[in-house]
């Protein structure tokens, strides 16, 4: 299956927090930075869900 | 120093309040000599009116009863820390309402004359040549309340007794204002007015230590940093035809950035997407995700408000 693009529509003060996010070390670039929250918010959705389910 | 020194006491009367030079370093204990009164506090920087104590800054920071351990903040553009609760023996204060006013006791019980927050506070600033315009709103000591679920604000009786008491050390010099609150036909004073006592003390090493730090940012600004320092001294508003607008990061501009999300980040996407608010529109879906993650990884204080760094 082929992949999805997704235009982010981003103004200059929201690429300012990602470039100095990245600046950090968090990330390579602006691409893998949107990856890595994708990631990381989904896992903590799995992993409330996970808690909630188990109660 | 290692024990606290009086520098001044003062019962205030019902019905009063009383304007006080709090010097950085010194305290303001505002105590209960019967039990169950409300106290109107407001303070503004010593040195420049124009910085006054912003329940909603405050409010934003500490929540909606701020108690020891937080701070009162000055307005934007200063926000700065002006007072910090050193101590209060009941805990429970309200940055919810307003100070009530002659029109609350005009419009809703028919007086046409009443003691009422904001006429007594304007009157204690008097002394200092403050007019009724300002007064702000109030920090309300000891008032009790709390929010319904329908999102109405009310308030309740108090509980506190004599000699219960609400100290407060000033991180810069202030006039301090507090006023004994002048409802006595509603809950916030257990339907009674009665005296509350003040004394000033100079703070100790002790007291001193117990401030967490604050930071200072740029952001902090003062008449220095004003496009326009001066204080309008008149009071109708006029145009000014040299004014030519700098709004600041302006103009927003929209940049797009592509990401391809391969089909296992699209699942993953899907799943978590905020379809309730953005329909099929899934780059502001992904927006929100990627903002909404850098709040919870990196934001350090509850909405936004200035961090205070613990000791």
């Amino acid at each position: 299956m082929a992949d999805t693009i997704v235009k982010l529509r981003l103004n200059q003060q929201q690429l300012e927090l990602m470039d100095r996010t990245i600046a950090q070390g968090v990330a390579a670039d602006r691409v893998a930075l949107v990856r890595l929250a994708l990631r990381e918010y989904a896992a903590a959705r799995n992993a409330d869900a996970g808690t909630e389910a188990a109660r | 120093m290692t024990s606290r020194q009086i520098i001044s006491e003062f019962v205030m009367e019902p019905g009063t309040g009383k304007a006080i030079e709090l010097l950085k370093g010194q305290i303001l204990r505002i105590e209960q000599v019967e039990g169950g009164q409300c106290a109107d506090f407001n303070c503004f920087n010593l040195h420049d009116y124009k910085e006054f104590m912003h329940c909603g800054r405050t409010r934003t920071v500490h929540g909606f009863h701020p108690t020891t351990g937080t701070f009162m903040w000055s307005a934007p553009p200063r926000e700065r820390a002006m007072l910090y609760i050193l101590e209060d023996t009941v805990g429970r204060n309200d940055v919810l309402f307003p100070r009530c006013s002659a029109y609350v006791y005009e419009a809703s019980y028919g007086f046409a004359v009443h003691t009422n927050c904001h006429d007594i506070q304007a009157e204690a600033q008097r002394e200092y040549g403050l007019t009724p315009d300002d007064v702000h709103d109030s920090f309300n000591l000891f008032m009790c309340t709390g929010v319904d679920e329908d999102g109405h604000a009310f308030m309740t009786r108090q509980t506190t007794k004599r000699g219960d008491h609400v100290d407060l050390l000033a991180l810069m010099d202030v006039l301090a204002v507090p006023n004994v609150c002048g409802a006595d036909v509603m809950k916030t004073s257990n339907f009674a007015l009665k005296p509350l006592k003040l004394t000033v003390f100079a703070a100790t090493d002790a007291d001193l230590a117990r401030v967490p730090k604050t930071p200072r940012l740029a952001s902090q600004r003062t008449p220095k940093d004003f496009k326009n320092p001066a204080i309008k001294s008149d009071r109708p508003l006029r145009r000014d035809p040299a004014y030519k607008a700098e709004f600041s990061n302006t103009p927003i501009v929209v940049t797009e950035l592509p990401i391809s999300l391969a089909p296992d980040e699209l699942a993953m996407f899907n799943a978590v997407k905020r379809t309730d608010i953005y329909g099929d529109d899934d780059a502001a879906a992904l927006r929100d995700l990627l903002f909404s993650w850098w709040e919870e990884r990196f934001l350090q204080a509850h909405a936004g408000a200035p961090s205070i760094e613990s000791k």
